[in-house]
């Protein structure tokens, strides 16, 4: 990993050497161990403080949407972060022309909520080589596989290497086998329909409506979310169990076609709450009915944003 | 304001006896409301003060904060001017005399009346602001409220004559000899006798003097913008200059924590603050 | 000063949930919570150090309806609920420090909210000291400390095994008073393990003229700086012991007026009917944030309104570090003036 930090830091000095962007959003060192922040870089001197591990949890294509599209923005993109940009750019968030992406291929986010709960809370240090990453706990170093510790959301990844890099830093990582994915899915399938409900209910118990799954996706980037509309009210603010289901179904049913399984949404829960089993469902139905997979192509839209005139209209009277 | 045991998230029961348009294009309608209990008439009235607002209550529409457009003296009634700008006055707009409607209030500092003894008044309002300035003319008006102030000038200026509020009453208080009223409107129209232009730019016309004088501004933002510097060039200093401020409020008594300008919330320090005392806050409007 | 033995800790718990309701932080999940003790449940206290969401859901819950609607005589109704007795056990002293601070908030000379003196008055706060407090914590810095009494009725200290009891009145004096009684001995080793704890933590920021400071870089480069990475959800204002702002909302089909917390950081918070936003982009909403925090609240009741519990680093989806920002409010100050 040292060495593609290296690779990195040089690309962005490049880039903001030679004025090909005006600015750099990657990652930079925590100021609470094991947590690196996003960082937006102008300057190489501001370069020194440029991380890039395994704890870079948040999904940087996030951040599109909120800079001007004149903005020519660089940054580092991964696999599912790369899709997350290309569905950005389909719905017009940002010109392609007007950003710079510098392609790592990923070997999978740690999960920090995982290293918790399985050494305690005191983690102070982190560090990976190849496969094998060792915490220091209360002064005791303990060793990990990288696989135990990876997010839920990356043990099933398909596609770790970017899509529409400008530039790889190293070479592209084989595809994941579908199964994985198709697995997971099946699982909650098979469940029947009380303990879907049961399971779902469970879940969305615990959630506290802060919003940080819906601010943390990258496709989450309405100005007005439907939950702050007033007339008509589609979820109410009031902390019950309508209100919340309805937050997590609408939520997940908006994200059809256009979520490309970051996970960054249960990264982001303070409450822990799983919620991929809804997206992963809904977009494994749309590989399956329509062999469409989100933000594989710049250009492509998603099936449920578009029209044909060739698409069936059973549905019409 | 004490703390008598009385919830303060719990409305007040009322109800309308009036409710006539204000306004020829229908935005501004004025409500005068009555108790239903007369203990919390008078309860309201020992506390009440121009320049306070109160927060108007429709269970299943919401509340929303309105200035009080009448002084004491006028009756057993409290007058609201309300503007049809959301959902919440929107519906307000459709109710008529007998329909109920429930009130907090009165909440806020109002103006501080005991401060401005002996002095020269100028009130200066416009468009749907006036109506707490009008509240405060009314109080001065009275006769035993009158000796306790000098002059009294007031500007009011609206966009058109069919947008001026309280057109009947206004053109009495030429008749008076116990006050100075200049209207105006931004732009000429038949029949129109008095100014015509912004009001920053008929204040600097009538040229109100400093001396023993308090300023109170209320109107849009754009209007206080222009006149607050207006009157800082005739030499008032920003210690007499007042105005009441808006935010967005919930609680209206400062437990929500959201209608604060830097230190103080709008609510329960203000909604009227001296220019000095605004200075001091940071720009966070 | 009391001893409980630790092994006598959870059969005390359950004999005073007889005559209250016991609420005790218990395992949920991989994090731990204020769950009610019940003879039913087996009972496992946790040992994490803090909650992740604060006791002050008890005094000022997420969501609570305030008034019930009466269709029939077309008005709103009163609708404050008196709790049972209640006790709090376990409480931190960062968290405890926080619901004495929004007393000033909520029982005013003018206005006295209902529901939360209600529930203040039915509930007793039995604490629990930080022997071990977590990288993240940062309670001294801001005033308070690992075995600070205030808002306590009653504080423990684990020392080699056995839980010490401090008594601050008659309440919790009565609840011990079956216990045996420390000697002066174990009093002074208890108070020097306190005191020795407390001045192992480090300092996280300055405070002294970090008011001043932040007053005086209102308008500058400082605030785009620090929220750009921000995302704007309400996880720091949620999990925060501190925070109080709450919205006010119609429910009509349950016929009731509920309060919800609400967070200064999402942006229709102060949205007014006009379209006009006081507070347009994220740099506003954290200035407000922080300012509020470190400079409003010190004018308002001369105490910072931050008990550095910590959760707000800790969960902050993107890292930020509220420590880390205002240590740069320094630096951006002495960068300004050296230019």
């Amino acid at each position: 990993m040292l060495d593609i930090k290296t690779k990195l830091q040089n690309e962005i000095s490049r880039l903001l050497d030679e004025n090909l962007v005006d600015v750099f959003i990657a990652f930079k060192k925590e100021n609470s161990p094991l947590r690196p922040q996003p960082a937006f870089f102008r300057n190489t001197k501001e370069l020194a403080e440029l991380e890039y591990n395994g704890l870079c949890q948040n999904n940087l294509a996030n951040y599109l949407p909120k800079y001007p599209k004149e903005t020519r923005i660089g940054m580092v993109v991964r696999g599912c972060e790369s899709r997350s940009v290309n569905a950005l750019i389909v719905e017009k968030q940002h010109p392609r022309q007007n950003l710079y992406l510098v392609g790592i291929p990923c070997s999978g986010i740690i999960d920090l909520k995982k290293i918790i709960n399985k050494v305690g809370e005191e983690v102070t240090s982190f560090s990976e080589v190849e496969e094998i990453v060792s915490v220091i706990h209360k002064g005791q170093e303990i060793k990990f596989n990288r696989r135990e510790l990876l997010h839920d959301s990356c043990l099933c990844c398909i596609y770790p290497s970017p899509v529409n890099a400008d530039i790889m830093l190293a070479d592209p990582l084989p595809e994941g086998d579908p199964a994985l994915i198709r697995k997971e899915v099946e699982s909650f399938q098979n469940m029947n329909r009380n303990e879907r409900y049961a399971w779902f209910r469970q879940e969305a118990e615990r959630c506290i409506r802060c919003y940080a799954c819906r601010e943390a996706c990258p496709m989450c980037y309405c100005s007005e979310c439907f939950v702050d509309h007033g007339t008509p009210r589609w979820s109410e603010s009031t902390v019950t169990p309508a209100g919340t289901h309805a937050w997590h179904i609408i939520r997940a049913f908006h994200q059809t076609g256009r979520c490309t399984s970051c996970g960054a949404c249960e990264r982001a829960c303070p409450m822990d709450i799983k919620m991929t089993y809804l997206t992963n469902k809904l977009n494994y139905d749309m590989y399956d009915m329509y062999e469409f997979v989100s933000g594989m192509d710049e250009k492509i839209q998603p099936p449920f944003a578009s029209f044909n005139m060739d698409d069936k209209k059973r549905f019409v009277l | 304001m004490s703390d008598n045991g009385h919830n303060p998230y719990n409305p007040i029961p009322m109800h309308i006896v009036r409710a006539y348009y204000e306004s020829n294009d229908r935005s501004l309608k004025t409500f005068e409301l009555v108790f239903d209990d007369h203990k919390d008439c008078v309860d309201f009235f020992d506390n009440y003060n121009p320049g306070q607002f109160c927060q108007l209550s429709i269970f299943g529409k919401g509340e929303a904060p309105f200035g009080v457009a009448s002084a004491a003296w006028e009756g057993e009634f409290v007058r609201f001017t309300v503007q049809k700008l959301g959902s919440f006055t929107q519906y307000i707009h459709t109710l008529k005399a007998g329909d109920p409607i429930g009130m907090r209030g009165p909440l806020g500092n109002g103006f501080p009346l005991d401060e401005w003894k002996g002095k020269n008044l100028v009130i200066i309002g416009g468009g749907c602001a006036f109506s707490t300035l009008y509240a405060l003319t009314k109080h001065v008006h009275h006769p035993s409220n009158r000796p306790n102030f000098d002059q009294l000038i007031v500007i009011y200026g609206a966009r058109t004559s069919g947008l001026c509020m309280y057109k009947h009453d206004i053109q009495s208080w030429y008749q008076r000899e116990d006050m100075e009223i200049h209207q105006a409107i931004d732009v000429p129209e038949d029949d129109w006798l008095h100014h015509v232009g912004y009001v920053p730019d008929v204040v600097k016309e009538v040229a109100p003097l400093p001396d023993n004088a308090v300023a109170v501004v209320c109107g849009p933002p754009i209007m206080t913008k222009y006149t607050l510097p207006a009157l800082v060039d005739l030499g008032f200093p920003p210690e007499n200059i007042f105005t009441s401020l808006e935010k967005r409020m919930k609680c209206g008594i400062g437990k929500c924590g959201r209608c604060n300008i830097g230190s103080k919330y709008i609510c329960k320090d203000g909604p009227v603050f001296s220019l000095a005392e605004l200075q001091a806050l940071p720009a966070d409007i | 000063m009391y001893i409980i033995e630790n092994n006598k800790i959870i059969q005390t718990l359950l004999d005073w949930s007889a005559k209250f309701d016991v609420f005790a932080p218990q395992q949920v999940e991989n994090y731990s919570q204020y769950l009610q003790v019940s003879p039913d449940k087996e009972l496992i206290l946790s040992n994490i150090h803090n909650t992740r969401f604060p006791p002050k859901a008890f005094f000022l819950p997420q969501s609570e309806v305030m008034l019930k609607y009466n269709a029939n005589i077309n008005k709103l109704e009163e609708y404050v609920s008196i709790p049972k007795q209640r006790l709090l056990f376990g409480v931190r002293p960062c968290d405890a420090k926080a619901i004495k601070l929004l007393d000033t908030v909520f029982c005013t000379e003018e206005y006295h909210d209902p529901y939360w003196k209600n529930k203040r008055d039915a509930t007793i706060i039995i604490g629990m000291g930080c022997n071990d407090p977590c990288q993240t914590c940062f309670c001294t810095t801001v005033g308070g400390s690992p075995f600070n009494h205030d808002g306590l009725d009653a504080l423990i200290t684990e020392v080699d095994g056995a839980l010490f009891v401090e008594t601050f009145n008659e309440k919790t004096n009565e609840l011990f008073n079956s216990f045996s009684k420390a000697t002066k001995e174990q009093e002074k080793h208890v108070h020097l393990i306190q005191k020795s704890t407390e001045s192992g933590m480090n300092k996280a920021f300055e405070t002294k003229g970090l008011k001043q400071n932040l007053d005086q870089i209102f308008e500058s480069e400082y605030w785009t700086q620090i929220s750009e990475s921000c995302l704007g959800c309400g996880v720091c204002t949620f999990l925060c012991p501190t925070c109080f702002c709450f919205d006010i909302v119609d429910e009509i089909y349950r016929n009731q007026r509920v309060r919800n917390w609400d967070t200064c950081m999402f942006r229709i918070y102060s949205q007014e009917a006009s379209g006009h936003n006081p507070r347009p982009t994220r740099k506003e909403r954290t200035r407000q944030r922080l300012m509020h925090k470190f400079s409003y609240w010190l004018d308002h009741v001369g105490e910072i309104g931050c008990t550095g519990c910590g959760r707000c680093v800790r969960y902050c989806p993107v890292g930020l570090d509220i420590r880390a920002m205002l240590r740069t409010s320094y630096e951006f100050e002495r960068e300004v003036v050296n230019v």
